[in-house]
């Protein structure tokens, strides 16, 4: 009974955002549910590779279609001289998501990592499932399906654990986020306007802005799937610690992350077949990446900018290791780390190259530092924000840990005037423009 | 159901009611010197929906059967029965139009973020015709936000404008009950304004509103207020600003219509530039 209400529900919610399309998650629900049973119950390789193969091209097919067919229009207009009129094409909200949810599932079918599941009620639940539809994260059935088959109630832990997680997921998108964006905006839609300073500020915000942008939604989705009964895993591990590109990937949209490693780039040969093979794979896997965040050159730019970023430190990575450990070192590392994944975020962020680059070269030549005092004292609600959030990477996750469980053993009064607190705090910062969720736009 | 998600459920409960309760204060509570905002919970529980509805259709009414340079005042009356009944009031140009003034003029133009596309080819026409423009950008704002200060008033002093454009209201589409809300820092405003000659610009709807336009209209003076609601404009991405050229092309119809139907017609001829610079001032939005 729980499931078909939570499916009603789920597809209500896809329903009211994106209407008729709804339908499509329910034909790509049956038509992959099918194909998984019969890729099950056959042993012959001819046969179930086929039924993998026609399942990856209907998913694919239409995610191509929705996402990529105005983009290709475009582009063969320009290289070929052609006037094709561009297709009147709505994208179906949380189409990249759930396409990748059910590729992982057929595949993960076809390896025989699980087995298929007869019950369509099921199928259709792990793919609808509302807190993960617009932007993730993108579960994996061999996690989901068994604590779906479990049907545990949710603990104490899962309930305010949960809760917590919501309440952390809104401070950092309706608080942070959605303030941080406002300077951001107004920076990048005028950047030939702004002093160097002042557009150092908006690259440094729009890469905290995204990430408490998608992990506070992230964190929004972990929290309801909790309390519903479900572990859904961490989706963000505190990127801009990270030391190296690598590094940066494995704390980073983890789901997308592991997602591209295990369906793209080790079916690819991942590092199996040679140092030179293996550039390219990754080079390849990023190159998804990129394109799977938006039909656009500047997505394609960044996903190659992060391959290419991948393959140097997988080539300079013996030479490195020579590299005493220490604080200079790994302040060095870090600062590289961040300055690489904070000017790639200017690609992700503008709306064409020639914003990205005057963004960029205003950065440099209308540099000023005096400038820093003056944008601090004119600022200081989004200075500080920016500060709590950079510090905020550098506690000790032990802490984090610590005030959750402090939360989750504490009195029902002091959980209710926390959430009235954070509620509070929203309306504080709400302002008149609010922001959609980024990664919704994927 | 167990214990904790009661637990948890009821936590969900006393904080709407609580926030619902709060928001009965819907300009917010000053707790001596700090002021508390509220939300907007109590008007959007107890708003019978269909009130939207009407002023909301009141506005696409206009849309179909208005040309959007011929501004008419619409009252708007529901019937027992439930009908709405539209009854048109004398067109503004009826009301008595001034001769066009042909001197050169101070032009102040202030609003929401609007201003980015609006701003540079106004800017274009002052160049133009000989007037001098700035424009003061106030990115999120509202006329609550213009009338609880008094930074219309200061930006008057400082430049001594002799023509003011407003371009406000695209932040309040969805005010409920807007009227209650708002008419007095729109007063405040206009009261601000003074005898200056002003052109209002209603806001661009991408949806019906819940009666920002009506509010102005009724309230700035005959031939005061241009309704963009109704206007074709092409989006960009967010779906709410016009693009840059379709915001030239509104604002180029904003001028054709101070020059032919505005209650105090300047020199506005259409500039052979697309745009050009001016003096800005940018606020940021508060919080």
């Amino acid at each position: 009974m729980m499931m078909v209400f939570v499916v009603a529900f789920s597809l209500l919610f896809f329903y009211k955002s994106s209407g008729l399309f709804f339908l499509l998650l329910v034909a790509t629900s049956f038509v992959d549910w099918g194909l998984a049973r019969y890729i099950d119950s056959h042993e012959n390789k001819g046969a179930r590779k086929a039924a993998m193969i026609l399942s990856l091209l209907c998913s694919v097919g239409l995610l191509v279609y929705f996402k990529y067919a105005n983009f290709v229009l475009l582009n063969l207009n320009a290289i070929i001289g052609n006037n094709f009129q561009p297709l009147d094409i709505i994208l179906p909200v949380g189409i990249s998501f759930y396409t990748f949810r059910t590729i992982s599932y057929v595949v993960d079918v076809y390896n025989k990592k699980i087995p298929a599941t007869t019950n369509f009620l099921e199928y259709i639940f792990f793919l609808s499932f509302f807190p993960c539809l617009i932007a993730g994260p993108i579960v994996r059935a061999d996690k989901f399906m068994p604590q779906l088959r479990e049907n545990k109630p949710a603990s104490r832990e899962m309930v305010y654990g949960g809760l917590w997680m919501i309440l952390l997921g809104i401070i950092k998108k309706a608080v942070i986020a959605d303030y941080i964006a406002q300077y951001v905006n107004i920076a990048y839609g005028n950047p030939t306007g702004y002093s160097g300073v002042e557009l150092l500020m908006a690259i440094l915000g729009y890469t905290m802005q995204i990430y408490c942008d998608f992990s506070g939604y992230s964190d929004m989705a972990i929290g309801i799937g909790s309390i519903m009964g479900f572990d859904l895993g961490i989706n963000f591990d505190f990127p801009y610690r990270s030391l190296n590109v690598t590094e940066f990937w494995r704390r980073w949209h983890m789901s997308l992350s592991f997602w591209l490693r295990d369906y793209i780039y080790i079916p690819l040969g991942g590092n199996r077949k040679g140092k030179f093979r293996q550039y390219c794979n990754l080079m390849a896997t990023m190159l998804v990446g990129g394109l799977w965040h938006g039909a656009a050159w500047k997505f394609i730019f960044w996903g190659f900018g992060h391959g290419g970023a991948l393959c140097v430190h997988k080539l300079l990575m013996p030479r490195l290791k020579k590299i005493p450990d220490n604080y200079f070192t790994n302040l060095i590392s870090w600062l590289l780390t961040f300055t690489f994944v904070s000017l790639l975020w200017v690609f992700f962020r503008a709306d064409t190259f020639e914003t990205a680059w005057q963004v960029i070269y205003g950065t440099v030549t209308r540099f000023d530092p005096a400038y820093f005092p003056v944008f601090a004292q004119v600022r200081y609600t989004w200075c500080a924000l920016m500060i709590i959030v950079f510090c905020m990477h550098f506690i000790p996750k032990a802490f984090y840990e610590m005030l959750r469980r402090w939360f989750i053993d504490s009195f029902w009064i002091f959980k209710f005037l926390v959430f009235i607190a954070v509620i509070q705090l929203v309306i504080e910062f709400s302002a008149a423009d609010v922001q959609p969720f980024i990664y919704a736009q994927f | 159901m167990n214990k904790h998600f009661l637990g948890f459920l009821s936590i969900l409960v006393l904080g709407l009611i609580l926030f619902a309760g709060l928001s009965y204060w819907d300009e917010g509570i000053d707790l001596g010197d700090q002021h508390m905002k509220t939300a907007t919970f109590a008007e959007t529980l107890l708003t019978p929906p269909d009130t939207a509805k009407v002023t909301g259709n009141n506005t696409v009414a206009q849309q179909g059967t208005q040309p959007a340079d011929s501004v008419t005042a619409t009252t708007v009356q529901k019937t027992a029965d439930g009908e709405v009944v539209y009854q048109a009031a004398p067109q503004y140009q009826d009301l008595g139009q001034q001769p066009m003034d042909t001197t050169s003029k101070t032009i102040l133009f202030i609003g929401d973020s609007m201003l980015e596309g609006l701003g540079p080819r106004l800017a274009a026409y002052a160049k133009e015709n000989g007037h001098t423009l700035i424009n003061v950008i106030w990115y999120s704002s509202t006329t609550e936000i213009w009338g609880r200060t008094t930074r219309l008033q200061e930006r008057i002093q400082e430049f001594h404008p002799d023509y003011i454009f407003v371009c406000l209201g695209a932040n309040e589409l969805f005010v409920s009950d807007i009227q209650k809300k708002r008419q007095k820092y729109l007063n405040n405003m206009l009261a601000q304004i003074g005898n200056i000659p002003y052109v209002w610009i209603g806001p661009p709807n991408w949806k019906p509103d819940t009666g920002i336009n009506d509010m102005l209209q009724a309230s700035c003076a005959p031939g005061s207020f241009y309704l963009s609601n109704g206007e074709h404009f092409d989006r960009s991405k967010d779906g709410a600003h016009p693009t840059r050229a379709s915001a030239a092309a509104w604002c180029d119809r904003v001028c054709k219509w101070v020059m032919t139907k505005g209650a105090h017609p300047i020199k506005l001829n259409r500039p052979s530039e697309s745009k050009a610079r001016c003096r800005t001032i940018v606020y940021q939005p508060d919080i």
